[in-house]
């Protein structure tokens, strides 16, 4: 008897190794729903015209996990969505490789769309990540924007 | 009072360090915490207006009381994504 695939309503995870963009995506995909919107960010070769070389990944993993979560409930509370899966990587990234990768299933495509554009702005805005480049002639931290609980539960995204 | 203290990013190469623990008196806030490690790192003061600061890993105000076990730590500009 072929064994039932256990299937996750929500996954938040950080992980080391590469992400299988593919593998989640139909992992994510329910019969009743029709549309999986995917946001795949992935390592950039410059950095404001400087070549990369590679680049670094830290979390205070305790509470970006718990901040990617409150994220999730925020979509299901504003966002007719079904499944989640918010996936980021740590450590040292290669170009063009995947750093997090976001998806969304829903029945329709709005809700979708917008629950996704909704969690990769608060996850860049609200999630305590930092990357550090590097270049030939040394690296860089990247300043984002000055974390706030606010980006998450009350974004003021043009999407909302 | 003990308390935790955690850096990440510039910040943690700035102190050089990770992890700390902070000991503190009693009615010590967040805003005291902070300026003390910018005492004794200037450059980290540097970051005050930049940076957020968490108390037991929820977002905290500066004024923020302290207690002893608390986990705080001082969180630079965020680049996640």
């Amino acid at each position: 008897m072929p064994q039932q695939m256990s299937v996750a309503e929500e996954i938040f995870q950080f992980v080391r190794e590469p992400i299988d963009a593919r593998a989640i995506v139909e992992n994510l995909k329910a019969p009743e729903d029709g549309a999986v919107v995917v946001f795949d960010g992935f390592v950039r070769n410059n950095f404001k015209g400087q070549r990369t070389l590679y680049l670094e990944y830290e979390a205070y993993e305790a509470m970006a996990f718990a901040k990617m979560r409150e994220i999730g409930a925020y979509m299901r509370e504003h966002f007719s969505i079904h499944r989640v899966a918010m996936v980021h990587r740590l450590g040292r990234l290669e170009i063009g490789e995947t750093s997090v990768l976001i998806a969304v299933s829903s029945a329709h495509r709005a809700a979708a769309f917008d629950a996704c554009r909704y969690a990769i702005d608060a996850l860049k805005r609200g999630v305590p990540i930092w990357k550090k480049e590097y270049f030939a002639d040394g690296a860089v931290w990247v300043e984002g924007e000055k974390p706030s609980q606010q980006a998450i539960s009350a974004p003021s995204s043009s999407t909302l | 009072m003990l308390v935790r203290v955690l850096f990440f990013g510039q910040l943690k190469e700035i102190v050089g360090a990770s992890q700390e623990e902070a000991e503190l008196s009693e009615g010590a806030r967040l805003e005291d915490l902070f300026e003390r490690y910018g005492r004794r790192f200037p450059k980290l003061a540097e970051f005050r207006e930049s940076i957020a600061a968490s108390l037991n890993r929820e977002y905290a105000d500066w004024r923020a009381p302290l207690a002893s076990g608390d986990e705080v730590a001082f969180l630079p500009p965020v680049s996640g994504g």
